[in-house]
């Protein structure tokens, strides 16, 4: 099998366990049909702006339920950014989290905040590392002179 | 506009000013509104692959900003925190080349919602323009509540490239009804109203013979 046939299936499997396992959703798969000859790095573009953002909910969350008395509007309305911009890209496992983190901001729940932050910390680089890895075999597949398949 | 037949020079300035206008004129332009960076890139970029112009504002009030309408009377606040405009009064926006063919708005947003853009735009000179709001919440009352209030559509985040086959349908509807307008003030008819889900297809071409003609 040349090297092009195997990087395909490599992706091809990788992309089905992202999906199986529920880290990335349709939306996902919506994203990348968005890329094109004009803008070949809108999926990798966008994704580093929802982890840039990510990192600093995270951090904001975690000082704002470090405080005596937690301001769980402010909590909440952190949750909802990242709902969104979860739900956006396709970040269903960390937007499935924000839906029970609000739950806890609406009931000022702090050690089920604390908790569900502290998933959303844990998904937010699980997720980081696997596309990281699916963009690594995507240039792959460019360097040996293919063009990124269209995903399912 | 009218080609002055002034000499050949000036007839080809005015045709390049006339193909500049047009080719601004085959892209509408949308005006989109969200205060999330990363919505912000994906409307970007569906509006973009539709042929779209886009114009990005963060939040309701740079829109109002954007259309002129922020230094309006009910609007006291604006105005003395204004840094760009000098005069009390800026008139609506009405640059050929940046005329406004849709909104579209996120719901939710920090400081005026997209509802309360919504009613300002509908209350003013821009009541045409067709205003989609945007949100990731599926509430029935709040999609209700900005239907009545003019909204053309109401569409549930996320976003994808077929939401945008449905903002296609709102600008050729509202096209169309300007040229309904076009039609009635050339045939001095004092009673502008635009007849709503009335179809009839001769008024786009009669809108680009007139064009052709000029």
């Amino acid at each position: 099998m040349d090297l092009l046939s195997q990087l395909r299936g490599q992706i091809a499997d990788f992309s089905a366990f992202l999906h199986r396992e529920g880290f990335v959703d349709d939306q996902f798969t919506q994203l990348q049909k968005l890329r094109d000859e004009s803008s070949p790095g809108f999926v990798v573009e966008v994704v580093s702006l929802f982890f840039e953002d990510c990192e600093k909910l995270v951090n904001n969350m975690a000082k704002a339920l470090e405080q005596q008395i937690v301001d769980f509007k402010q909590v909440d309305s952190h949750v909802h950014q990242l709902k969104g911009s979860s739900s956006s890209i396709g970040a269903a496992r960390i937007h499935n989290v924000c839906i029970a983190f609000k739950t806890c901001c609406e009931d000022q729940n702090r050690d089920g905040c604390v908790r569900c932050l502290q998933q959303v910390n844990h998904e937010c680089i699980q997720l980081k590392n696997n596309l990281q890895t699916l963009f690594k075999l995507e240039q792959q597949i460019v360097a040996a002179g293919g063009s990124i398949p269209a995903m399912q | 506009m009218e080609i002055m037949e002034s000499g050949a020079a000036d007839t080809q300035q005015k045709h390049e000013e006339k193909y500049q206008q047009q080719t601004e004129e085959k892209h509408f332009h949308v005006l989109a509104v969200d205060d999330s960076l990363i919505e912000r890139k994906l409307l970007e970029r569906l509006l973009k692959v539709s042929s779209y112009r886009v114009t990005f504002v963060d939040s309701g009030d740079k829109a109002l900003e954007y259309l002129g309408l922020l230094n309006s009377i009910d609007n006291v606040k604006a105005t003395s925190s204004s840094s760009s405009s000098s005069s009390s009064y800026q008139s609506p926006r009405q640059d050929q080349g940046m005329k406004v063919n849709l909104i579209i708005t996120d719901y939710c947003m920090p400081g005026m919602s997209g509802y309360d853009l919504l009613k300002r735009v509908k209350g003013s000179y821009f009541k045409d323009v067709p205003v989609v709001i945007m949100s990731s919440e599926n509430i029935p009352s709040r999609i209700g509540m900005c239907l009545d209030e003019g909204a053309e559509e109401f569409l549930l985040k996320p976003l994808q490239l077929s939401d945008m086959e449905k903002l296609q349908h709102h600008l050729l509807n509202s096209l169309e009804h300007s040229c309904e307008r076009i039609d009635k003030s050339l045939n001095t008819d004092s009673n502008c109203i635009a007849v709503r889900n009335k179809s009839n297809s001769n008024h786009g071409s009669v809108s680009r013979v007139r064009r052709q003609m000029t």
